[in-house]
């Protein structure tokens, strides 16, 4: 399989000096699921912002065998898309059609394309009869559905999800992992932020943790990541806490299932 | 108030921008001693209103929402206009005059103000506001005005919820007492606002950018001026051709004449 993303070396500071990504390095195949988890601020939605080259840090990057520069930015944001993690700052137009519209659009395509790849985007995250219904009036579910199909409609190879299912309630959760398993088994490449440790055991091929000191501590299949509790302890991904079995009260980390021992 | 397939709803939003702005352009260069004329753009916009099925006390309940902000501007134009006195009032060592001039001046303000507010009633029961904002960049309005609009429209009630919350969290903790700090804290409160918006307008700016903006709005045109269109624009300045040069008057003159015409025969 081809290499969908690499990044070497890549370091970013903020205007004032604070470390936002400290020595980054990793690669994702096409196709592939890699799942970024971190605990808060330790610099995921940081990451996708060089990788869609809003912001400019010290590194390589590159994107489908191209190296991100001001060259080809362009043509690499044409074949990558990013969902935000607030969809209020993705939906900026007063109807979901002229949202979902806005990417084919400013591709140059023409009318009928437009139309068709919006609709198709639209019917795909289930809001078929959503084209004029205004971006503000929906619930935050839908606003998240809509914020994917304004991605889905410039059908870029490359989705970048910042915290996809933050803020939603189960049912809805489950309706955009649905989603997510379509844009997978049609072979999309998938990179996604998230601090739950439980989307990623649902969707990952490969997992990637961030260390608090904002650099990428370990990298592996999802199963061997996910059962390694001191990494997951040692990174704030998962707590010590204690609860009450019956008579039992004792204190031990969170674990996947439901059983453990006493 | 949303009416359903009604005739003004189906025009497409450039004739009804078209036909509205010359009512109201018609409206402003009418001089307010021509009082009959405003009887007759408000028996138009009643046909309007007609038109689009919304209902007489419907359009005036929407309308009194503003009239107030127009009210407040205006009233107290009759006691500042200098003029012919009309009637005074002393109070203590200030004279109140009431002058010829400003009560003029006053109908004039809120008569046409008024009735362009009874028209904007119209328009925005019968338009979508995205429907609106196509049909003025397609009328080639500034695109700079439109992308204001659109964004004000878009992120107004996203900023006015952040407000509450904001309000609610300082209800939360505040019992009632040093009433004076409260000023600094909403001072805070505004400022807090402000760098939100701030970083909220980096973000959906690079959304924007990430979807190929390039500092020019386009969307998907769907909208096509229909025969429709062209009678209702039409109809709308044959009407105002009508009460600007007077036809109307005319007409009604020479009925007069005739009538007398007839008891002299």
């Amino acid at each position: 399989m081809a290499r969908a993303i690499k990044v070497l070396n890549l370091t970013y500071r903020y205007p004032d000096g604070t470390i936002g990504l400290n020595d980054v390095g990793f690669e994702v195949k096409e196709g592939e699921t890699m799942v970024i988890i971190g605990a808060n601020g330790t610099g995921k939605s940081t990451l996708f912002m060089n990788l869609m080259g809003i912001l400019e840090g010290d590194g390589y990057i590159e994107i489908l065998g191209s190296k991100l520069n001001n060259m080809n930015l362009k043509n690499i944001r044409r074949e990558m898309g990013m969902i935000f993690q607030n969809p209020d700052d993705q939906l900026f137009c007063t109807t979901v059609m002229d949202d979902v519209s806005f990417g084919p659009i400013n591709l140059g395509w023409g009318k009928n394309e437009v139309i068709a790849a919006s609709q198709k985007a639209l019917a795909m995250v289930g809001l078929e009869d959503y084209e004029t219904r205004t971006s503000h009036h929906l619930s935050f579910g839908e606003k998240k559905r809509a914020a994917i199909a304004t991605v889905l409609s410039m059908n870029p190879k490359i989705l970048l999800l910042d915290e996809p299912t933050s803020g939603l309630d189960p049912r809805s959760a489950s309706k955009f992992i649905n989603i997510l398993y379509t844009l997978k088994s049609q072979g999309k490449t998938l990179l996604i932020v998230t601090h739950d440790i439980f989307l990623a055991q649902e969707i990952a091929d490969r997992v990637l943790v961030f260390s608090e000191d904002k650099h990428p501590v370990a990298v592996g299949n999802y199963k061997d990541i996910l059962n390694n509790y001191d990494l997951l302890l040692k990174n704030n991904l998962i707590h010590e806490h204690r609860h009450r079995h019956a008579d039992v009260v004792h204190e031990h980390e969170h674990q996947h299932g439901h059983s453990h021992k006493h | 108030m949303k009416c359903t397939d009604s005739l003004l709803e189906r025009l497409d939003p450039r004739s009804k921008i078209i036909s509205f702005l010359a009512i109201i352009f018609c409206m402003i260069s009418t001089p307010i001693t021509r009082l009959k004329d405003f009887g007759l753009y408000f028996l138009v916009i009643l046909t309007m209103a007609f038109v689009s099925r919304i209902k007489p006390a419907q359009l005036f309940k929407r309308g009194v929402v503003l009239i107030p902000f127009v009210l407040f501007i205006a009233m107290f134009v009759p006691f500042l206009k200098e003029g012919h006195v009309l009637w005074s009032v002393k109070i203590y060592a200030w004279t109140f005059s009431v002058t010829y001039e400003g009560v003029w001046t006053f109908l004039n303000i809120v008569v046409k103000s008024s009735l362009s507010i009874l028209l904007i009633v119209i328009a925005s029961s019968t338009t979508t506001f995205s429907d609106f904002l196509k049909g003025l960049d397609l009328l080639r309005i500034p695109q700079l005005l439109i992308m204001l609009m659109s964004f004000m429209y878009r992120y107004i009630f996203v900023l006015l919820d952040e407000a509450k919350r904001l309000m609610r969290a300082r209800s939360l903790r505040y019992f009632g007492h040093r009433y004076k700090e409260q000023f600094r804290v909403i001072g805070y409160m505004i400022g807090v606002l402000f760098i939100r918006t701030f970083e909220r307008a980096e973000r959906v700016y690079s959304a924007m950018i990430i979807r190929g903006f390039s500092g020019k709005t386009i969307s998907v045109n769907y909208l096509k001026l229909s025969r429709l269109d062209f009678l209702f624009m039409a109809g709308t300045f044959i009407s105002l051709i009508c009460i600007v040069s007077g036809l109307i008057y005319k007409i009604e003159h020479s009925k007069i004449s005739d009538t007398h015409l007839w008891h002299g025969l």
